[in-house]
């Protein structure tokens, strides 16, 4: 997490309520939430389905409005123009113009971020590399698989330099490559001061980049803090050492079930899923 | 602002052409605008082959642009609210009067451009038909200059009998014999419409003079037309032998015999040299059938005879027929955008199409409206009118005020007769159709859509 203070969302008692037809209340969709969002962090959404989570992102975005309660972003209301201008969005599916390449898809929305001229093209084409589209930067999106979309979806969120990024399940569809490209393009974005919120049910990839997470269960916050708080129990110690000499470590065991009257666990270190395919597929595949 | 606007207006007409839909419907157009007139054979006259091409085409254009603008417009924002797509959009720095304001700009491109086809392929249809009919040289001089050049209609100059008609209006009420259910105003009209139709009554071997002013004209141009119908007293439709007598001077009267069949519109060319050095035109109609028992009557309360007055070339015209379909247009997008803001796409375009309904039935409503809701419970009695009534007449004069400007402005049956769609016509289409309607219908949509939410 940065070093800076900067209050980027803040939301106080924020409910939303969905009505019926007779406006008559239906769904507590979100239920007096207080959420404190500061800059350069990376904060994740977690909850189950109808937990709320998208509706606060969708509240936040200014897409719905909220029922009751307080919310600004970056110190106005999510509906002021000048604070989308510093938003940049990647909702769950890519929902883009089929018939529109991912180059003029780009151009479309710096458009309207009121981008023009060289300073279009460049951030556009910067972006179509970064992304790893120029291959296909010409083709109609309606002929892209659903990775491919996701990129364009990632791109156009990042096309006006925005100080707040949220992301709604950002690796969903991606292949374990992408979606580590993602995480640490995540990661170095923080670094630079950006804040961003994640909404994902991707558990791993949220304890890997999350600075603080908030569980919402019922439109309710049931936990919330940083994630090494969270993970932590602090009843229990690891210890981890090269394999030592059976009668080194047998010594080593007997002491301490001396000094402590239990007898330790001992397996060995293990690795992730995610680092063993990215070693292997980066060892195989060839450099281009 | 621009560039955003720009940017949805341009993303709309992309669609359209990425999607095929303005590909198809051009094609449509063609194929409709090329075929109609082939299928339809009129009056196997080439004025009849003109008109075809003029009417039926212009009216199957108008309505192939109509329900499209509307369709295009209903699934505007209800299509992308569904699929999710104006997530993407609506989420960036614009206004959401910016995104309205951009679909609707977009939309009206589309129709322009195939209001520009549509001109291009009417005007190509009606001059290769003139060219290539085999009728006589003068024949499709005088179609060309009845059909292809725009004309004024000029009605003849008649006595002010406003006084006359309010006296005699007084006498009849104060002797008892007017209707006590009608008002001073309704038996003053019926009596202004027998004092007309007295004054255009020719008793057989009579005749009847008409007089035209006429604006400044340039003589050995193009020829006035003259159109008249009669109606006989006399049951049967036997032609009445006559012949129009053209100019003041008896010593210098120009004669054209004709010869007419009651209920059947008439037309006389008139060379423009005949016309008084004052610019008025003098013509007089002279039964030569003095032994008949029928008395024509050579107007009605609604029509008179007129004289086509030459006024300006047919492009020009076309162009401000077209400008006031689009007008209509824009009318009819922002009212399918506004319904597809609050609806779902099958929804919208129901409600908008019943509103297109309401609105084109104003003849019905006007109707109502002038002639009154009343019930006569038996033959002589004094009309009722109960609280129902009252409420429902209010409702029709209401609504007709509403329609009465949009149903002035369709220029399809002036083009297809020849005649002139003026500049002012034009510019109310655009008062009432853009600077009104369209704009109120605008500006309930963009504050229905700013309190929207899309979730």
């Amino acid at each position: 997490m940065g070093e800076h203070n900067e209050l980027i969302i803040e939301a106080r008692k924020l409910s939303k309520v969905f009505l019926d037809f007779w406006n008559r209340p239906k769904v507590k969709a979100v239920n007096g939430i207080d959420l404190e969002i500061r800059q350069g962090e990376i904060f994740g959404l977690l909850g189950p389905n109808g937990s709320g989570k998208s509706t606060t992102i969708k509240m936040i975005l200014g897409l719905l409005y909220p029922t009751s309660g307080e919310l600004t972003v970056l110190g106005k209301s999510p509906r002021d123009v000048a604070a989308k201008a510093k938003i940049g969005f990647m909702p769950e599916e890519s929902y883009l113009y089929k018939y529109l390449t991912a180059e003029e898809h780009l151009n479309f929305y710096a458009n309207l971020y009121g981008l023009s001229g060289n300073t279009k093209t460049t951030i556009v084409e910067t972006l179509i590399n970064q992304v790893g589209l120029n291959a296909a930067k010409h083709r109609p999106i309606g002929e892209f698989s659903k990775g491919m979309a996701r990129r364009v979806g990632l791109a156009q969120c990042l096309l006006n330099d925005p100080d707040l990024i949220l992301l709604d399940e950002p690796t969903s569809g991606l292949d374990p490559i992408a979606c580590r490209e993602v995480k640490d393009l995540l990661l170095s974005l923080a670094k630079q001061g950006k804040t961003i919120l994640v909404c994902s049910h991707h558990l791993a990839d949220m304890q890997d980049i999350c600075d603080r997470v908030a569980i919402l269960l019922n439109g309710t916050i049931c936990a919330q803090g940083s994630v090494k708080e969270l993970l932590i129990n602090p009843d229990t110690l690891r210890l981890s050492l090269q394999s030592p000499p059976r009668e080194t470590l047998s010594a080593i065991l007997n002491y301490i079930e001396q000094e402590t009257g239990q007898r330790p666990n001992v397996d060995h270190a293990g690795r992730t899923l995610e680092s063993v395919y990215i070693e292997t597929v980066t060892r195989r595949t060839p450099n281009p | 602002m621009m560039i955003r606007t720009l940017a949805i207006a341009w993303l709309t007409l992309r669609g359209t052409i990425r999607s095929k839909l303005l590909l198809s419907l051009a094609s449509l157009l063609v194929v409709g605008l090329v075929g109609l007139p082939l299928l339809i054979s009129g009056d196997n006259t080439l004025a009849g082959q003109i008109q075809v091409i003029l009417n039926y085409t212009m009216t199957f254009a108008t309505a192939i642009l109509s329900i499209t603008t509307l369709g295009i417009a209903c699934g505007g924002f209800s299509s992308e609210i569904q699929d999710r797509r104006l997530y993407m959009v609506i989420t960036k720095p614009l206004h959401r009067y910016e995104l309205w304001l951009g679909k609707w700009l977009g939309l009206m491109a589309l129709n322009l451009a195939l209001l520009v086809l549509t001109g291009l392929i009417m005007s190509a249809m009606a001059n290769h038909s003139i060219r290539s009919a085999s009728d006589s040289p003068a024949m499709k001089r005088h179609v060309s200059e009845q059909f292809l050049i725009s004309h004024r209609s000029l009605a003849p100059l008649t006595p002010d009998w406003s006084q006359s008609a309010g006296e005699t209006t007084q006498r009849l009420i104060q002797s008892g014999r007017a209707p006590k259910a009608m008002t001073f105003a309704n038996i003053q009209q019926r009596v202004s419409d027998d004092l007309l139709m007295r004054h255009f009554t020719v008793p057989p071997g009579g005749s009847l003079e008409l007089s035209f002013a006429c604006p400044p004209h340039k003589r050995n141009s193009h020829e006035l037309i003259l159109n008249y119908k009669f109606d006989s007293t006399r049951p049967e439709r036997t032609p009445v032998a006559a012949r129009w007598a053209i100019g003041t001077d008896p010593a210098h009267l120009t004669y054209i015999g004709v010869t007419n069949y009651p209920g059947i519109p008439a037309s006389l060319a008139i060379e423009t040299d005949l016309l008084a050095a004052t610019n008025l035109l003098t013509v007089t109609y002279q039964r030569l059938d003095a032994g008949s028992q029928a008395t024509l009557l050579m107007a009605d309360k609604t029509q008179t005879p007129e004289l086509l007055v030459p006024s300006g070339g047919f492009g020009m015209n076309l162009i401000r027929g077209l400008f006031i379909i689009l007008c209509r247009l824009v009318f009819l997008a922002a009212l399918g955008l506004t319904v597809g803001c609050l609806f779902s796409t099958p929804v919208a375009l129901f409600t908008a199409c019943f509103i297109v309904v309401l609105l084109a039935s104003s003849g019905y409503v006007e109707s109502v409206a002038t002639s009154g809701v009343f019930y006569i419970p038996h033959e002589g009695a004094a009309p009722v009118q109960t609280w129902l009534d009252r409420a429902i007449l209010h409702l029709f004069q209401g609504f007709s005020m509403v329609t009465h400007p949009i149903s002035r402005l369709d220029p399809v049956p002036l083009l297809a007769a020849g005649r002139e769609i003026s500049g002012l016509m034009a510019l109310q289409a655009l008062g009432w159709l853009v600077g009104l309607y369209s704009a109120v219908t605008a500006l309930a949509g963009i504050a229905l859509f700013n309190r929207r939410e899309l979730g």
